[in-house]
Order: C-alpha cells, then structure tokens, then sequence
C-alpha cells in the first residue's frame, strides 16, 4: 500500500514562533494522480510544501516522499522531484536557454529535447535574457524548468499565476500529458476553478489546517454550480423547484440558483422563458468556504 | 569543489571581475612608475633643507657649530631644537640675528634643528632649512617609527626613497582594503542575493545538498581571490620591471609578498559567507563583513601600541600575511599561510553548519 503513495504526510506541524503555518496536517498523494491543494493566501499551502522539499524545517510530524524521509533523504527525493516555487527569481543576464541548461546540469539530466518542445508549446523564445522577461514569461520559465528534468513528482506553487487564460489551458494540457506519462503532480493553488479542471482530488486547507480532501467530482456535486439567469419578465421560483437545485433567489426576472444534480431539467426549464441572459459559474473559494462551514455547523446542530 | 555552480558564478560574474582587475593592474603598475619622480622630488627637497649647516664635534662632548645661509628679508633667526624630525615637541634653541650658532654636545641620540627666518614685512617665519645630527635619515623615517604605522612594516625602519620602502607604505598599506572589500562585497552578495531574489528555492530544489552549494560558492570566491592576486602580482612586477628596480625588488618577492594574501581574503570570503547565510540578507551581511575586516585592522594596528596589547595582533588577520617580512627579511611565512587558510576552512564549515540548520526565507 506504502508503494501506491507519492507523498504521505503525518501530524506535520510548523511554527514560527507564535504563529502557526500548519497544524497536525496529514494528508497523502497517490502515485500517478493529480492533486490540488487548494486554499486561501496565508493557509499554509506554501508552508507544507516548503517543509516537504526540506527548504523548511518542521516542527513535528513526518513527510514521506517515495518511501523517502524529507529531511534526512532531502537530496534522493530531489533527483525524483521538480519544484516550481509560488515566487521565484531568475539568474540575471543570461539566455534563458542558458539558464535551464544551468539546471539541467544541476539534475545530472544532460537532454535538452522535452525543454525545447515545452518551450514551443508555451512559445517562449529560449534565446531572450532572463530579465528582459514579462511576468507571464518567467512563469513559463518556471514551468519549462519544473517539467524539462522529467521527474517523477512534479510540486507546484500556483502555477498559472500571470499565464493568459490561452497559456493556461496550454498547461493544463500538459499537465494532463505529463500524468498519461504516469507522472504525479501535486500543486497548489488558490482557484478552484482551475483545480476541478485540472485536479482528479483536492485537498483543502485553511489557516494551517486541513480541512477536506475530496473527489472533485464528489466536491462538485456537494458544492453544486451556481446558474444566473436574466429573463425578460419576471418569474415563478416554484417552476424551479427540482430536485438538486436549491438556494432560489428571483428578482424581477434575475433567478439565482444553485445545481447539484439534473442540469437538465434546469436547462429545460429555463428554456421555456426567454432569455437575456446566462452564466454558469463555480463558487469561488470563499463561497465554498461558507458554505462547507454553514453546512458543518448545521450538522452540529443536528446532532 | 569545483562544480557548475562555481563555474556558473565565475560566468555570470566576469564582467565585473574583469573591470576590477583592470583596475588592479592600473594602480599595480602604476604605483612602482611613480616612484622614481617621487625619490628624486623627496630628494630635492631634502638638499634644499641643506641650506642649514650643522658640524659635528670631532670629539666627544664637543661643540656642534650650525650655520645658514643669511636671507635678505630676514630681522632675526629662530632655531628650534627637538629629537623627532616632525618638530611636534620642539624648543626654542636660539633667537637672534646671527647666522651660526656653537653648543655643546650634551646628548647622545639624535636631534634636528629647524632654522627659520622672522622678516618684518611677514607675519609667519619662513622655514630656512633643517639639519640632523645624524644625516642621511628622510623625514618618513619618524613616522614609520610611530607605533601606529609599525605594523606596516613589522616595526622596521624603512626608507620612502628605497622602492622597497615606498612600495611597502605606497601600496601595502592599502592594497588589503582594495582587495578585502571587494571579496567581502563578492562573497556576501553571492549567496544573499540568491536569497533576496527568491533563486535559493529552485537552487535547492535539485540534487544539490546545502553543503554543496556553499562549497561551489566558496570555490568561486577562492578562484576569483586568487585571480585578482595574480593580477596584481603581474601588474606590480611589470611597474618594478619598467623602472628597471628588480635587483631592488625581484619579481620572486613580490610573488611571495602578494600570494600570502590570497588565504587573508579567503578568510575575508569565508566571513562574508557566514554572515550571508546567518542574516540572509545582503545589506546587513555586508556591513557585518565590511565591519570584521576593519576590526581586525584596528586590533592588529591596537596590538603594536604596547607590549600589553600585543595579543590583540595573535587575533587579527593582518598578523599572519607578514608581507614585509618577505620584502624586508626575505622570510616567507609559510606557517602563517596555512594558519589563515584553515581559519577560512574552519568558517566554511562553521556556515555549512548554519546552513543546514536555518529555514530558507521566502
């Protein structure tokens, strides 16, 4: 069972002084899969990666990469991971050509040919200076670097940060090549939108603590999407009444509402109006927050 | 250990490197050029001080008869009395119109006379000339023989119109701030600027331990030191050849009296290291390190005040690269080389230590 977990993370504390980055954290990442690990800025996503990687120490807990301590066997797990940091800095005033050669040499990984072809996808000219770089450029540096090595786990701080949304699905893609290749990636990241299209699991976590780890199918239909529709007169919310749709709001023609399950029937019934307007949209993290907490606590409740 | 991280620092930092040692060579070689304009106009205006006449007693507790040369303008003489050719604690020997005055030679070390001159129309005396009971001597010498300047020449009396002495006063005494700065500056910015620009993380993240990584940084900074030794070397040797002073001062010497910095600033290095990697932030490393290399000057230079304050110097750097005894005694202390190279060793391991222990910044 041991050998079908990339990372296995125990009890992993880490303070810093008073303040605390994460707190009892288990959580596990099967080989092979794609795991987001979702959370507002400041949760601790950084922190638990971080202290994965060794460039942090912890205060308790055990981290185990590939049967690996992360700490004592810091160096073998490195051979097997590629990291890309949530900010990182470039070596000034060489090619970028020049530079991701530096770091293949620091991997002991000598071909070139997966970090033109990366480059060609994300079309980045290898031949430009690191700091004549945009903000969306060097992330694609950052990409190319944490892929071109071809390691097994691929650890991620919010990838597609300053990527344009064309760029962005680029990655995904890759992404998703990468894992046919039986490859495991674990990224952080603060939008969910991006994590259910992505992700095959999520983990969580919010003020040091994890909070769930789930399906994303099985979060999509916990959480529903969120339908707003603007009809060109007002309607009855009763019409709307199905089964896994809640959360009804109308006003003068604007209907809210949440779906769970039978889209279609929604969309049936939606048709029968005429439209002005539609959107289909995820909560946003937040959102999700509130309502994880508000159904929790009404569980307490219950009990 | 020489690896791609050495290699890649040296690279990206050679443009820098190459215009420090442009510069290195300029002042290396330039300095020897100056010397003999130097000597010649020293030389000058010591003859010009010959106005004054000063004849020594043939026995002992003879006269001493000083004599000058009468200037027009002058009402009356002053001839001022003291043992430091500086004059700083001069007494008022003779005031008068004469032109030579006889004494006895009641003492036995040396004294100098400072004739000068009172005219009416003149607020100020005018300076006739000096003489000493001793001649032959520049004025420098007194001042090398001031505590405070002693440790540039290990307490030798030294002269400014030797290229030996020059050298040792005109180049020495500064060429260890000039060099130590810069390897302070290099070594610190080295490492904290990887920390400041956020590259540390990525660094890490390969197959490179801690220790590694500090090692490759340390060789960088020792092939750059000894670069810059070398290129000073070259330099210093060519300005001694083109005055055609290599009897005085052979290239073999000044090989010997310059490699014996190279340890000096790899301990300078290895402190810059250390400080990189314990505040992680380049400014404050800096004025760390900046701040060590003159605390060892000072306790060195503290420690040839007094015999009491001599252990000062067992703790600063500048007492084990003892240039002027290559230059001076022909002594190369090897002893000293490897006490300021394993002192560099000794840090480095003390910042690997560190290293591992402290948490990357994000």
């Amino acid at each position: 069972m041991e050998q079908e977990k990339a990372i296995i993370i125990e009890n992993l504390t880490k303070l810093y002084g008073e303040h605390v980055g994460v707190k009892n954290l288990n959580l596990s990442v099967d080989k092979g899969e794609i795991m987001g690990f979702l959370g507002p800025n400041g949760a601790g996503k950084t922190t638990t990666i971080r202290s994965s990687l060794a460039l942090i120490s912890k205060t308790a807990g055990k981290i185990t990469i590939f049967g690996l301590d992360s700490h004592r066997d810091a160096v073998a797990i490195r051979k097997k991971t590629g990291y890309l940091p949530g900010d990182f800095g470039l070596i000034p005033s060489v090619k970028v050509k020049s530079y991701l050669k530096y770091l293949l040499s620091l991997n002991n990984f000598p071909s070139t040919k997966k970090m033109t072809s990366l480059a060609e996808r994300l079309e980045l000219d290898l031949d430009r200076k690191t700091n004549e770089l945009s903000k969306g450029n060097k992330q694609k540096v950052g990409i190319i670097q944490v892929l071109m090595a071809d390691q097994e786990l691929i650890i991620m701080d919010e990838p597609t940060s300053g990527l344009d949304p064309l760029m962005q699905q680029e990655f995904y893609r890759i992404l998703r090549g990468e894992q046919k290749q039986g490859k495991t990636v674990f990224m952080a990241s603060h939008n969910l939108a991006e994590v259910e299209k992505v992700c095959d699991r999520v983990a969580i976590i919010r003020k040091g603590h994890l909070e769930v780890v789930e399906k994303i199918q099985a979060l999509q239909e916990k959480t529903g999407k969120v339908l707003e529709v603007e009809f060109s007169d007002p309607v009855s919310i009763d019409e709307f009444k199905i089964k896994g749709v809640s959360e009804l709001h109308e006003d003068n023609g604007k209907l809210t509402l949440t779906i769970h399950e039978n889209l279609d029937s929604v969309i049936e019934a939606v048709s029968r109006h005429r439209i002005l307007n539609m959107n289909l949209r995820t909560y946003s993290l937040e959102q999700l927050f509130l309502k994880y907490y508000t159904e929790e606590n009404r569980k307490r409740g219950d009990a | 250990m020489i690896g791609r991280i050495t290699y890649m620092e040296l690279r990206t930092g050679l443009k820098g490197l190459l215009i420090f040692c442009l510069l290195v060579t300029i002042v290396a070689t330039a300095m020897p050029l100056i010397f003999p304009t130097y000597r010649d106009s020293i030389t000058e205006e010591l003859e010009g001080a010959n106005k004054v006449n000063l004849e020594l007693p043939t026995d002992e507790g003879g006269m001493i008869t000083l004599s000058w040369e009468p200037l027009e303008t002058a009402t009356s003489y002053m001839v001022m009395e003291d043992n430091r050719s500086s004059m700083v604690t001069a007494k008022i020997k003779y005031l008068g119109v004469e032109t030579s005055i006889t004494f006895e030679k009641d003492f036995e070390e040396r004294r100098y006379y400072a004739v000068m001159a009172e005219a009416s129309e003149t607020v100020n005396p005018v300076l006739v000339g000096i003489a000493a009971t001793e001649k032959g001597d520049d004025p420098f010498q007194e001042l090398i023989n001031n505590p405070a300047y002693s440790g540039l020449t290990g307490g030798r009396s030294i002269s400014m119109l030797e290229v030996k002495g020059f050298m040792t006063l005109e180049f020495f005494s500064w060429w260890w701030m000039l060099a130590g700065l810069f390897i302070a500056y290099l070594s610190v910015s080295v490492i904290g600027s990887d920390f400041e620009n956020k590259r540390m993380d990525v660094m890490l993240s390969t197959p490179i331990s801690r220790r590694r990584y500090l090692l490759e940084k340390f060789s960088a900074m020792s092939v750059i030191a000894l670069f810059i030794v070398l290129v000073a070397i070259g330099g210093f040797a060519g300005g001694i050849a083109n005055i055609n002073a290599l009897n005085e001062f052979s290239a073999e010497t000044v090989f010997l009296s310059l490699i014996g910095c190279l340890p000096f600033l790899m301990v300078i290095a290895a402190v810059g290291i250390f400080t990189a990697v314990l505040f992680q932030k380049v400014r404050v490393g800096m004025g760390v390190t900046f701040a060590f290399v003159f605390a060892e000057f000072f306790l060195y230079t503290f420690g040839n005040f007094s015999k009491s304050l001599e252990w000062m110097k067992t703790v600063s750097i500048f007492n084990y690269w003892d240039y002027s005894s290559v230059i001076f005694d022909n002594l190369f202390k090897a002893g000293d080389f490897v006490i300021l190279a394993a002192v560099a060793i000794v840090i480095i391991i003390i910042s690997i230590w560190v290293f591992e222990k402290k948490d990357i910044p994000t």
